[in-house]
């Protein structure tokens, strides 16, 4: 298939200037990502720097071992999506589609772990910041900021993943039409780059939430 | 099609490696201050999904420039924006 | 610049005529037309401020308060700001004169992403829908600036609301400014390399990496603040360990670089006007388009200039008076260039350079009044008084609104085919110039003589310069109706404008008046610098 037969609007000069415009801008939409987190762990940085003690007292009541194994989940997630990228731009439908479901449902495993097990059990243990929160005494206060930035992060975390999870099946959906080539899997690559971006923020959230608080 | 499978999935042993590392550190400093030491092997990996997965490397050249101005401004937002909290003078209340 | 052969189109065609149902202009991609839309939309919201601002004036013309209510009052002034800050000022050139002219004057077709360009309008309008909605029920009389801990624990008004209002107007933004920045990028025509841009273009890319790169922290915080308004998650709570000052940094983290955001463009609508009014190239091009960048770079770091007198460490007070003192710098380079761009010129006195002279000469008072208040030891004395408020008026009124309508007349004729009446243009300029003088002058005095804003009522030795100042806006407010009347009055009865009824460079004065939707019929290549006046053909036919 020549480039000449490739459809690209006509504001652009061929299918391969849209398709670098296109991940361009994909690059530029999580460079706003990377600022809309930021503000977020400054939020952190003034919690933690104001109630060291409290925040760490918090900080120690989060499930290590399912946030660790969810770090491992989401770094696989972005293996796994990176291959199906490799297949896709080598004609391997199939292996681009494999790759993408595993991907998925990685991605799921993720959020039934995070919100299914993790979740009900911060809150059976009293950890949500409301009325019954389990921390009391000067700590408490400290405490209470630390688990309200746990499930105001984890959630706005994960529904960066839901929308991940929503691009993904569409990638899926498209591949098994088979919409992509060696020629144009621009879709991919972009959800690609969105995909791992998701991975990038828990990278940094899962150190501030499991382990800096957690001092032996 | 070969080497780059294997460059994906040395990668993702990286990672876990690094995972492994940054449990380990996790472990070994107990001064609560110097805790975020933490966050360096978090930035490394985040390094290789950026270069290996993201392929940051590739596609044209204002993509290093899109992850250059993020890192700069994200460094300026925290940097100058704890400023304040490192360098204010707190006049504690007594709690009666 | 010197262009391939472009076709003339056939008369009477162009993107107006493209398509004349309701559904052709609702589910556009094309840049143009969305301009429009944007157009449309903004004036609106420019009337809603507008209406807000004039109550305000008139409660100030009594000591008293002729109002009688501090609680109105209040939410009169937090309409005003909402509104005018981001459902006018931050929208207004980009939107309107950016969205029509950046395919145009790099000589593409469109912008990189057409129906991100519609999703931002949609965006825009929803946006709008909701803070619409929360100020006219039950209101919102925390300010423009949502302080906490008071619109956290104490207002009573529609605070969760507005701010998620504000939240879809910064995707918007993002959405806009991301699209510039990709198209400046990678859509430019063969020939036009970055020195052969003109300003216009330059500007908006400033103002596009501050738009892409500060909203999202505003995003967050409004995110943060609903939160804690609605679950009292107590992030800015000292009693709960939060700390109010973090949603302050957040806020002028974003609030400060939007400024520049509100006056980029505008410098850019005069970097290509002086030039064009004054058959001469733009004094030194590189200084200003680089100024421009520098601008949006030193914006980011000075944030903290608002908080003088908040309880933030003297330490960080200092760093942050020292490096606004710098930011003014690039700016009054400019103001330099355009100057030295005017000297030994061939000046017209048409109404958009009329608004260009008055923007540089209202911009410099409002720079070097900024200069004043970010000065520490000056501030802790004019923070908070009518001082502050002149001075921000100086710039974003007599400075980005000036601008804004010198630009919307210089490319009228360009973006609906028609020239307006140009002794009516004249005569608003003028009007509007007086007009603000006498409103935000006296404010200047009123707040070194120590007068508070944001109060509803006042000592009565400060009622003659309310009064004045409440004068001088209706005048100001005359002034703005007209061209309302006499633009609107141009689209029916205007006489047909020619490709370039001014004699000014640039791709878009080479299409056609208003351009067809494809913008050209044959790509264009560029070879001369901008600026290259004096044009040798004499091709304008305005009077």
């Amino acid at each position: 298939m020549s480039e000449a037969t490739i459809a690209h609007e006509f504001q652009y000069s061929s299918a391969s200037h849209q398709e670098e415009s296109a991940i361009a801008g994909m690059w530029l939409f999580l460079a706003t990502e990377v600022l809309f987190f930021g503000a977020l762990f400054l939020a952190w940085i003034y919690a933690r720097h104001f109630n060291q003690a409290g925040f760490d007292t918090g900080a120690r009541e989060t499930a290590l071992a399912i946030g660790t194994a969810n770090t491992v989940i989401l770094i696989t997630g972005s293996f796994a999506y990176s291959a199906g990228l490799a297949f896709a731009e080598n004609g391997h439908n199939r292996l681009l589609i494999l790759c993408c479901t595993i991907a998925w449902l990685l991605g799921l495993a993720f959020m039934i772990l995070k919100f299914g097990i993790e979740w009900r059990d911060d809150f059976n243990r009293h950890m949500f910041p409301g009325p019954d929160f389990a921390i009391t005494g000067p700590p408490g206060g400290g405490a209470r900021l630390f688990w309200v930035f746990y499930f105001f992060g984890t959630f706005i975390h994960g529904l960066h993943l839901a929308v991940g999870l929503g691009l993904v099946a569409w990638i899926v959906w498209r591949a098994s039409r088979g919409d992509f080539s060696p020629k144009y899997h621009t879709p991919v690559t972009a959800v690609g780059l969105y995909w791992s971006f998701v991975d990038v923020v828990w990278l940094i959230l899962y150190p501030l939430i499991y382990l800096i608080g957690r001092a032996p | 099609m070969g080497p780059r499978l294997t460059r994906l999935a040395l990668t993702w042993v990286l990672l876990l490696v690094l995972l492994a590392i940054e449990l380990g550190i996790s472990r070994w400093i107990t001064n609560p201050e110097l805790r975020p030491i933490i966050l360096i092997p978090a930035v490394l990996m985040v390094a290789c999904v950026g270069w290996f997965y993201m392929e940051a490397g590739r596609g044209p050249e204002i993509v290093r420039l899109f992850v250059a101005a993020s890192l700069l401004w994200l460094a300026i937002l925290l940097g100058l924006g704890s400023l304040d909290p490192l360098t204010r003078v707190m006049y504690y209340v007594s709690s009666q | 610049m010197s262009v391939a052969e472009i076709e003339a189109p056939k008369p009477g065609r162009s993107y107006l005529t493209e398509g004349l149902t309701i559904r052709s202009w609702l589910f556009t991609t094309d840049h143009k037309r969305i301009a429009i839309l944007y157009l449309i939309t903004i004036t609106i919201f420019f009337f809603i401020g507008g209406i807000a601002a004039a109550f305000v004036r008139y409660n100030l013309i009594a000591p008293e308060g002729m109002i009688g209510s501090a609680e109105t009052y209040n939410r009169l002034f937090t309409m005003h700001g909402v509104v005018m800050v981001w459902f006018f000022l931050v929208p207004a050139v980009p939107v309107t004169l950016g969205n029509f002219l950046v395919p145009l004057m790099i000589g593409a077709r469109d912008l990189a992403f057409p129906r991100i360009n519609l999703l931002s309008w949609y965006l825009f309008v929803l946006a709008g829908a909701v803070v619409l909605y929360a100020l006219f029920t039950g209101g919102l009389e925390t300010g423009w600036t949502f302080y906490t801990p008071f619109s956290t624990l104490y207002s009573r008004g529609n605070v969760a609301a507005a701010a998620l209002a504000i939240v879809i107007s910064g995707f918007s933004s993002i959405a806009t400014g991301l699209n510039f920045i990709i198209s400046i990028h990678r859509l430019r025509a063969p020939g036009m390399t970055w020195y052969k841009m003109p300003v216009f273009l330059w500007s908006l890319y400033a103002t596009s990496v501050i738009l892409v790169l500060a909203t999202p922290v505003l995003a967050m915080l409004l995110l943060l603040l609903t939160f804690e308004r609605i679950f009292h998650i107590g992030v800015f709570d000292p009693a709960a360990g939060g700390d109010p000052l973090l949603f302050q940094h957040l806020f002028w983290f974003y609030s400060h670089p939007a400024v520049y955001i509100m006056i980029l463009p505008g410098m850019g609508v005069i970097s290509e006007i002086v030039p064009a009014f004054s058959s001469k190239p733009l004094f030194g091009y590189k200084f200003v388009v680089w100024c421009s960048i520098a601008i949006a770079v030193i914006s980011f770091l000075v944030w903290g200039h608002h908080m003088f007198v908040s309880g933030q460490s003297l330490f960080s007070a200092l760093v942050f008076s020292l490096l606004s003192f710098m930011v003014a710098i690039p700016s009054a380079i400019k103001v330099f260039n355009w100057l030295g761009t005017m000297h030994k010129g061939f000046i017209r006195f048409d109404a958009p350079m009329l608004y260009a002279i008055g923007f540089i000469g209202l911009f410099t008072v409002g720079g070097l009044t900024g200069l004043f208040v970010a000065a520490l030891a000056a501030d802790v004395h004019f923070h908070d008084t009518y001082f502050v408020i002149a001075h921000f008026h100086y710039v974003m009124v007599g400075g980005m609104v000036s601008a804004y309508f010198a630009g919307l007349h210089f490319w009228w004729p360009k973006i609906t085919g028609r020239n307006y009446p140009e002794m009516w243009g004249r005569a608003a300029a003028l009007i509007i110039f007086i007009g603000f003088n006498f409103t935000f002058f006296p404010q200047f005095i009123l707040g070194y003589l120590g007068m508070p804003r944001r109060y509803h009522s006042y000592p009565p030795e400060f009622q003659d310069l309310n009064v004045l100042s409440s004068a001088g806006a209706t005048i100001l407010a005359a002034g703005y109706l007209l061209p309302l009347f006499y633009l609107t009055w141009s689209l029916l009865r205007g006489e047909r404008a020619s490709a370039n009824p001014w004699g000014a460079t640039g791709l878009e004065w080479k299409t056609s008046s208003p351009p067809p939707s494809e913008n050209f019929a044959v790509t264009p290549v560029v070879t001369e610098p901008p600026y290259n006046y004096p044009l040798r053909e004499a091709t304008h036919s305005h009077v």
